[in-house]
This record gives C-alpha cells, structure tokens and sequence, in this order.
C-alpha cells in the first residue's frame, strides 16, 4: 500500500515539476528546446517500437514523420481542416505507409531490411522535392496553420502560437503517448514482439503469426511518428524536405541508442539528453569555431554501441542494482 | 517495505537529486540578462554547406562595415557586435537561427540572408516577431510580394539582375532556348522571367531540365541538350554544380551560349575550371567591372587590404551594402532606449527613409522595402592576358568588351 | 553518327563500372564477415581527399599513379584499424542491428571529422588529360572517363585472379561459405577477416579517386555512394562479386536511360526502386544464397 502511494506520489511530483517549468525557464528559445525535446521523445519512442521491442531496424523512419507532418500541414492550408483534426488524419496516413513499408519488409531480415527501409525513406524525400505543385519542394512549405486556439471564455482565448503555450499541449501529448507506449509493451502483445526479436524461427514455431506481428507494429509505429510530425508541422509552421532525410532518421537512432534501445525511459533520456546537448554544443562551437557536434554525434554513437549497449538505462542499472530493473522492464 | 532511510539512499532519489540540481542551473543560467554595453546586430547566411564559401564572401563583407565604424568608435560611443546565425542552407536551420538572434541574443535588427527559400522562412519570422530584417543577396521576388513592412533588401530581385543581359538578349536574338536549373525557388523563378523575355523574343524554348542542389552527374541532362542543340543554354545553380557542367559540358563536346547569373561566377568558380569557363555569359554586379564609380572603387580598395588581396566580388559587396545601410539607419534611429521593440520600430522607420551611395550604387527603397534601382550589367567571360576574366558586354555606356560567340572546344 | 540511345548506354556502362569497383569491397566485406559497412561511401570520400592533397604535391601522370596508390594504401589502413578496434568487438556479439548502427556511428564521424579537417568548400580533382573529350564512333565522352572504366575492370578481373588462383584468396573464399568449416580447416580467420576488410576499404579509397573526377568532392559525398554500392550488392546478391559487377552496370545503365527518358528528377531513386523490386521477389539478390 505505501509502495503504491509512493509510486503515485512521485509521478505527481515529477508531473508538476515539468508543468511548472515554463515558469521558471522564461527564455523562448530554451522553451522551444523543451518542446523540441517532446518532439522528439514521441519520435524516439516509437522508433524504438520497431528498433528496440521488435528488432526490425527500421531506416526510414523519417518519411512517417514527414508524412504526418506533411500531410496535417497540406490539409490545413489547402482544405482548412482543423489542425487538431489534421494531427489524427496525417498520423492515418502515415500508418497506411506504415503497413505499405511493412509488407515488403515481411520476408526481410538486417541489412537488406535497412536498405529496403532507406529506399522507401528517400524515395519519399524525392517524392516531397520534385513534387513542387503539392509540396513546394526545396522552397519549403510555409505558412502553414497554428493548432486552432480553444476559446475558454467570452473574449479570452488559449492559442498555441507561443512557445510556451505550445509546450504544455505537447507535453500532455507526450504524455498520454508514454501512457499508451508503457500499456502496448507491457501486454502480451509487447512480450510476443520482444519474443520475435529475441528467436523469430522459434516464435514461429510456437504459432505465432509473426507477419501479422510485424504488419501491426509497423502501423502503430508509424501512426506514432506521423502524430509528432504532425504536431511539429503545426508548431515550427514550416516543413521542407530536410525533415525526411536520412540525417533525421540518424538523429533519432542515436538518441535511442545512447538513452537505451529497448528500454522504455531510454528514449525518453536519449532524446531530452541530445536536444539539450545539441544546443549546449552549438555555445562551445562557437568559442572553439570548430564544427565538432556532429563529430561528437558520431563518436557518442560508436562508443555507445562498443561500450554501453543499453546506453544511459543500463549503466545506471548496472551502477544501481538490478532488482530495479527487473520491476522496471 | 521502503523506510525513509531507504527510499533517500536509493539510487533513483540521488539521480533525481542531481537532475533537479541541473535544472535549477539550467534555469539561473537561462535566466541571466546579459548587460551588454554593445550594439547587437544580428546576421545570417550558409557559414557552413556547400555554399559555405559564398556566405563566407557575404560575411567578410559585412565585417569590413562593422570594423571601419568601430575604428571610428562604433555608434553613440557604443561598439558595434554582430551575432551570426548559420542557416547550413536550409529553411528550417534558419528559422531556429533566426529565432536564435531575435529571442535570446535580443538583436535590434537581422540582416544577411542569401538563399531565396531560406529568406522567405526567415522573414516571416521577423515580421511575426516585429524585427526589422535587410536581406542582403536573396533575389526571389516572392520575399518583398507580401509586403511586409519589417522586411527590407538591398540586394536587386531576380527582375532587375536581368536587365543587362536582356539587352544583350534582345540584340543576340535567339531562335532557340533550353533551361538546365536549380530545383529551387532561386531556380525556377529566374526560369520563369528568362522563359517570358525568351518568348518575347520568337525563340521557343525546346528543354527544361533541372537539377537537384548537390548532383553530381549532369551527364544524362547535358547529353539531352546535345542532341536538341539549343542556341542559347539558360543556365542557374551554384558555384559548384555550374562548375561540374561547364567540366562535362567539356567532356561530352557539348557547345552552346551558356547563359547563367553571376552569383557562382565566383573566385572559386575560377579556380576550378579556368579556362573551360569561356564565352559563358552571365548578368553581373561584380564591383571590380564597375570601378568608374567612386564609392565602389573605394570599397574594392579597402577589401582587398583588409584581407590580403583578396578579390571583392559580388556577395563581399553585397554584404558590405547590407551592413552599411543598416548601421546608417541605426545612426538616424538615434541611440537605442533599452526597450527592445521600441528601438526596433525606430530602426524599421529609419530604414524607409535609407537613400546613401554604396558600392553596388545608389540604395533608396520602395513601398514594398525593395530597393528602387539596381546596376545591372551582362559579362562575359573572355580570355584576356591568358586569363579567363570577365568583360562587360552590355549595357554599352558601361561595357569594356564587346561579344564573343563560342567557338567548338577543338578550337580552344 | 550520334545516337542519343547509344549515348546514354555509355554513359551509363562507364559510371556502372565505377559504382561496381565501389560495390565488389563492400560485397566481400559482407561475404566473408556479415558486416554492412555504412561507412563504406566515407572511405571512399576519404579516398577522393588523398587524391587531391596528393595531386597538389605531384603534378602529371606521377601524381595521379601516385593518387591512386596513396588513396588505395590510405583507405585501406584506416580499413585496418576500424576492423580492429571497431568491428572485431562486435563479430563476437552476433547482433545486426548492432553492426548497422555502428557502422552508421562511424559514418557520421567520419563525414564530419572530415568536414573539420578539409573544410566544406567543394574541391575538384583535376585528371591528368585535363577534361579532353574523345569522339568516338557512336558516342563521346571524356578521355579520363575510358580510363576510369578500364581501371575499374582491371581491378576487378585482377581481384578475381588474386580469389580464385591464390592460397589466400581461396582461404577467403572459403571463410566467405563457411566460417566454421574453414576455421576447422586450420585458416586463420581472424587474419582473413583483417585482409578482407583492408582490401574492400583500398576498393573504396581506389573507387573515390576515379569517383572523384566525375563529381566535385565534399565531406559529406560519401552518402550517396553508400547508399548506391548497398543497393547494388543487394541487387546482386550479398557476397556475390559477379553480383556486384552486374548490379553495378545494371544501375548505371538504368539510371543513365531512366534519367534520360522518364525522369531526370528521380535518377537517383532508380536504383532504390529496382531493389526493392527485386527484394520483393527475390529476398536473397539476384545472385544471393538462401539462409545465413
């Protein structure tokens, strides 16, 4: 009983730290990190679905996000569906993606998975820059729509322009997107995933439909990514193709690889730690005048992988006790 | 069973201890005004990408402004700081870099800007956030179309860089017209004028292709002109692609009149193609051809001691321009209040009344904060002194050279 | 007698043989250790950059003999130490997934340490014919362009000799069939893995200075390569080097006919599009073997 209360206790105060924050970091631009950071803990958990419960590297991940973003944005600007609306329409539609990158993907295993998931990625990202009557291209899709303000009184309405207006909208997103993440991978249908990871002939064996498995994870993965490119389109209010790039899918894989692949909070850790760092870098950039963050990107990856295969999560493990671990997975 | 003893001794409480301990750093440290004693204007552009060097050119002459007024002891004897924002070529770098200056480096202006699609994404933001924006080389006339009042450039749009190369246009007269463009904004709406001056003319137009920022092989477009064989190829993309056409261009015996924009007719360009470059034509504003004027000569005359006989060109003059005009207006404004936006709106009213002699000539603005006139001139790149060097052609009270039609490469 | 056809075939043979020489090392790295290197297009950017400081101190044929060999020796050491202190570790732990996303670390240390060091201004490679075009009966093309793809098929016939008629070549063979059967065999695999690797990454520093005259040479030109080469082994068959002499052309030619007649704006996803049309059917590559 007093664990239970303890266990509440603590997620409140962890909820109202992070409510009140904006209070106390006033600087817009650190806000808009904080949002950022959101972004892409949503981004970052849902690759981690596919990559970490699932074991399908999955290198494409970027087109899902563009995809939502691009379509929420689309529909917002040329048809004037509401934005709160468009968020669920283009993560739809970057689920129909999902299952349509799923099925060649069915019979695909490593390398020619990542390929095969690349190919999907840029063809999309070509797709987006050629396509310059429906997206604008390289130019840029600007201009697009804020998340429509909810009217709360007689002359006083909530917009989400500001950064920190937008920032408690995301974050109840977040939120309510771990809630459902945390639900999904504790399931049965989360042990039979991680058991497809592990040993797919053996899961097979066991008659598990293991293309169902595969079809339905990718649609939930991808239904996930487009949602926060969705809310992204909204926020940044402006899209180009750089949003499908490969650079992005990387940004994502790292974040989950140094937080920790396969665990839940790993992503999370990974994506509030390298947005921040990011940013931190750019101020020591400029002292030294040397390009050194995406070097130091690189190197953070590598020596993750070599080193600290569950990143962040598993050292803290490792250094804290393991009976945490198992409560925790 | 957890006591108090336990749950304080745990691990997790000790990392969220020193979690919260960071934040509350991060949040001090946010929360730090910065007194500055200085002047801050802000400026972007690509320091970094494949238009690195450009950027480079724009910024270098920018600070050639910034330092002869801080020798001279900066404005009401405050020194004049500029905060540079890299845009990496990319709209949405931009944006967070111009977000950057506005917010948190708290800028009374924002100037530079080179890329059209970059610039259009950052002038919304200046406008939403109420800063007066000069944008220093961007020619895309969708910028100043929206007629935003906090918007200004110094730079001519992409109708008046065309002026002097369609006189030459008009007496060449073509019969035929190909396009081989940038998939961009810059691209595709010179594309558009050059297609409506061409049609004027009675040429029709047999291809238009186009490229993506980074190719690498033009081999497949370039192979498909050769079998059109255009009289006039129109050209427009950056130093670097344009340098690898004119490389294939050589490789495949493809011969044609190149006609492109000045702005990748760099030094680098040069470099890497040298003589290959012959006979492209290009409309200019390169300073170094327009000497007669005082205020240009001067300029190219203090760039190149500044920074060791390098050659001031077309974006180094630009970016001189647009820190000139903006230090003036800052001048008229008169000394800043402290009060962000009041300053900025003094600035943005001052810059509407901007008329001054710079080196690319006269910079007075229109109701749309475009400047009125631009000098414009077609070049043409000749061998002089066995050098490959630009001439101007056209317009005739300006031109030291007269036009060469391109001969076969056998003949070169 | 020009034919725009015949053009763009040979267009498109001459840039295939190139994408095969960058393609045969990444296959063999894969055969032999079931390694998907995505640094692979960074060694071969790594190449191009030998070539030019090289070529900046020795001018003329000299210096391009000496590009090349300096690009091929260069590349192949740092092939050398990735193996060993990178991807050794990782041979033990049996995780895909692993490889990939350290190779992809690696990737994005290189491009971007390289950045740093040569800076991001586009640098061109000048051949030693200077840019000469040749007019031959059904086409043209530059005289550094025949060059490159007689040298490309020089070193992947001389590669085939050194496989096929040598001890060691046959010990990598057979390590790329079977690990556990060649180690029981008496051959060293740890050696055999050591060589593979060094002579896949000489492959792509080699490919990078031929690379290198067609295109101009940025820190972050590795990408495409990669992406390119990965595509062609999967086309060919992951392992198979005749796949990848296939593949190579095949994509070279497809792209130089796709760009020409369809689509100049999608030449690039050509390749992308035919092997995730191939996959579909075929889940092993053209010439690839049935299971791990």
């Amino acid at each position: 009983m007093k664990s239970r209360w303890l266990k509440w206790g603590k997620i409140i105060l962890l909820f109202g730290v992070l409510f009140a924050l904006p209070s106390a970091i006033t600087d817009r631009y650190f806000q808009h990190i904080m949002v950022l950071s959101c972004i892409y803990v949503i981004l970052a958990s849902s690759w981690n679905l596919l990559a970490g419960y699932s074991g399908l590297l999955n290198l494409g991940h970027a087109a899902f996000f563009g995809i939502g973003a691009y379509s929420s944005a689309l529909l917002a600007i040329h048809t004037g569906l509401s934005p709160w609306l468009g968020l669920l329409v283009g993560a739809v539609i970057s689920a129909l993606f999902g299952v349509g990158l799923g099925v060649p993907a069915l019979r695909l295993r490593g390398p020619y998975l990542a390929i095969v998931t690349i190919g999907f990625s840029e063809i999309i990202r070509l797709v987006s820059m050629n396509w310059v009557d429906l997206t604008r291209g390289s130019l840029g899709l600007s201009e697009i729509p804020p998340l429509t303000p909810i009217k709360l009184a007689q002359n006083f309405q909530l917009g989400f322009v500001t950064e920190r207006n937008a920032y408690y909208v995301i974050l109840i997103c977040t939120i309510l997107t771990l809630f459902v993440i945390r639900k999904l991978v504790k399931s049965e249908f989360g042990l039979t995933l991680e058991s497809m990871r592990e040993e797919e002939d053996g899961a097979e064996s066991i008659g598990i439909n293991t293309s169902q498995y595969k079809l339905v994870i990718f649609m939930i993965s991808a239904f996930i990514a487009g949602f926060a490119g969705g809310l992204y389109a909204h926020y940044v209010r402006l899209l180009s193709p750089e949003t499908l790039s490969l650079h992005e899918t990387f940004t994502v894989l790292t974040m989950v690889a140094v937080g920790g692949i396969g665990t839940f909070v790993g992503p999370i850790i990974g994506a509030v730690f390298l947005t921040v760092l990011s940013e931190a870098l750019r101020f020591f950039e400029e002292a030294i005048n040397l390009d050194i963050r995406m070097v130091i990107y690189g190197a953070l990856l590598m020596v993750t992988i070599l080193f600290m295969r569950k990143g962040i999560v598993g050292v803290y493990y490792s250094l804290f006790g393991s009976h945490a671990e198992e409560r925790e997975r | 069973m957890h006591t108090a003893k336990e749950v304080i001794m745990n691990g997790k409480t000790i990392s969220c201890c020193l979690l919260f301990l960071a934040c509350v750093g991060l949040v001090s440290f946010s929360n730090n005004v910065n007194a500055a004693n200085t002047i801050d204007i802000g400026f972007t552009g690509p320091f970094t990408g494949p238009v690195a060097f450009n950027g480079g050119e724009m910024r270098k002459g920018a600070m050639l402004a910034v330092d002869e007024i801080n020798a001279k002891g900066g404005l009401f004897g405050m020194k004049v700081n500029v905060v540079f924002g890299d845009d990496e070529s990319q709209p949405q770098k931009g944006v967070a870099a111009v977000k950057k200056l506005i917010s948190r480096d708290k800028v009374i202006v924002v100037g530079g800007g080179y890329h059209s699609s970059v610039a259009i994404a950052t002038s919304e933001v200046c406008e939403r956030e109420k800063t007066p924006n000069v944008i220093a080389v961007a020619v895309s006339p969708t910028i100043m179309a929206k007629g935003y009042s906090y918007i200004f450039r110094t730079a001519p749009d992409a109708f008046q860089m065309t002026d002097g190369l369609f006189a030459w246009l008009a007496v060449r007269k073509p019969k035929t017209v190909a396009f081989l463009m940038e998939n961009s904004d810059y691209g595709r709406d010179s594309e558009k004028i050059w297609l409506a001056e061409a049609k004027k003319l009675g040429a029709s137009d047999l291809a238009h292709l186009y490229f993506q920022i980074g190719d690498a092989d033009f081999t497949t477009q370039i192979s498909k002109l050769k079998s059109l064989k255009p009289e006039v190829t129109f050209s427009i993309g950056s130093t670097t692609e344009e340098a690898l056409i004119t490389k294939q261009s050589k490789e495949l015996n493809y011969v044609t009149q190149w006609v492109g924009a000045g702005g990748h007719m760099t030094e680098e360009f040069f470099k890497m193609v040298g003589l290959d470059s012959l006979y492209i034509i290009a409309g200019s504003n390169e300073p170094t051809l327009a000497m007669k004027d005082p205020v240009t000569a001067a300029f190219v005359k203090a760039y190149t001691a500044k920074y060791d006989g390098a050659r001031a060109g077309v974006f180094s003059s630009q970016g001189y321009d647009n820190m000139v005009v903006i230090l003036d207006a800052i001048k008229r404004a008169g000394k800043p209040s402290g009060d962000l936006q009041k300053d900025r709106d003094a600035i943005r009213g001052a810059l509407t009344k901007t008329s001054l002699n710079a080196s690319q000539g006269l910079i007075q603005f229109d109701k749309t904060g475009q400047i009125t006139k631009a000098r414009s001139m077609a070049v043409q790149v000749q061998k002089v002194q066995g050098k490959a060097q630009l001439v101007v052609i056209y317009p005739t009270e300006l031109a030291n050279g007269v036009y060469q039609p391109p001969v076969p490469w056998s003949e070169r | 007698m020009e034919s725009l056809f015949l053009q763009q075939i040979a267009n498109g043979l001459i840039i295939g043989s190139i994408y095969c020489l960058m393609a045969v090392g990444l296959t063999m790295i894969f055969g032999v250790m079931k390694i998907s290197n995505f640094a692979h297009g960074d060694f071969l950017m790594l190449g191009s950059y030998f070539a030019i400081y090289t070529t900046l101190c020795l001018t003329g044929w000299v210096g391009w003999i000496s590009a090349m060999f300096i690009a091929a020796v260069g590349v192949g050491i740092i092939g050398f130490l990735a193996e060993r202190w990178l991807f050794r570790p990782m041979m033990l732990r049996n995780a895909d997934i692993d490889v990939l996303m350290l190779s992809i670390g690696l990737s994005i240390f290189i491009a971007n340490a390289a950045h740093v060091l040569f800076g991001s201004s586009p640098k061109m490679l000048t051949d030693p014919f200077r840019s000469q075009n040749i007019d031959l009966f059904f086409f043209s093309t530059s005289l550094i362009r025949i060059f490159s793809f007689f040298l490309s098929v020089l070193a992947i016939i001389v590669l085939q000799v050194f496989l096929t008629r040598t001890k060691t070549g046959t010990a990598i063979r057979a390590t790329s069939q079977n690990r556990n059967a060649s180690m029981l065999m008496g051959i060293d695999t740890g050696l055999i893995f050591g060589l593979t690797f060094v002579i896949g990454s000489a492959f792509a520093g080699l490919s990078g200075v031929l690379y290198g005259t067609i295109v101009t040479i940025t820190p972050t030109m590795g990408g495409l390569p990669t992406l390119k080469a990965f595509a062609i082994t999967i086309m060919g068959g992951m392992g198979s080097i005749k796949g990848a002499i296939y593949g190579g052309l095949i994509l070279g030619i497809a792209e130089a006919l796709g760009g020409n007649y369809i689509s100049m704006d999608y030449k690039n996803a050509i390749g992308f599009i035919i092997i995730i049309v191939i996959l579909l059917f075929m889940p092993e590559g053209l010439f690839g073997r049935k299971g791990r």
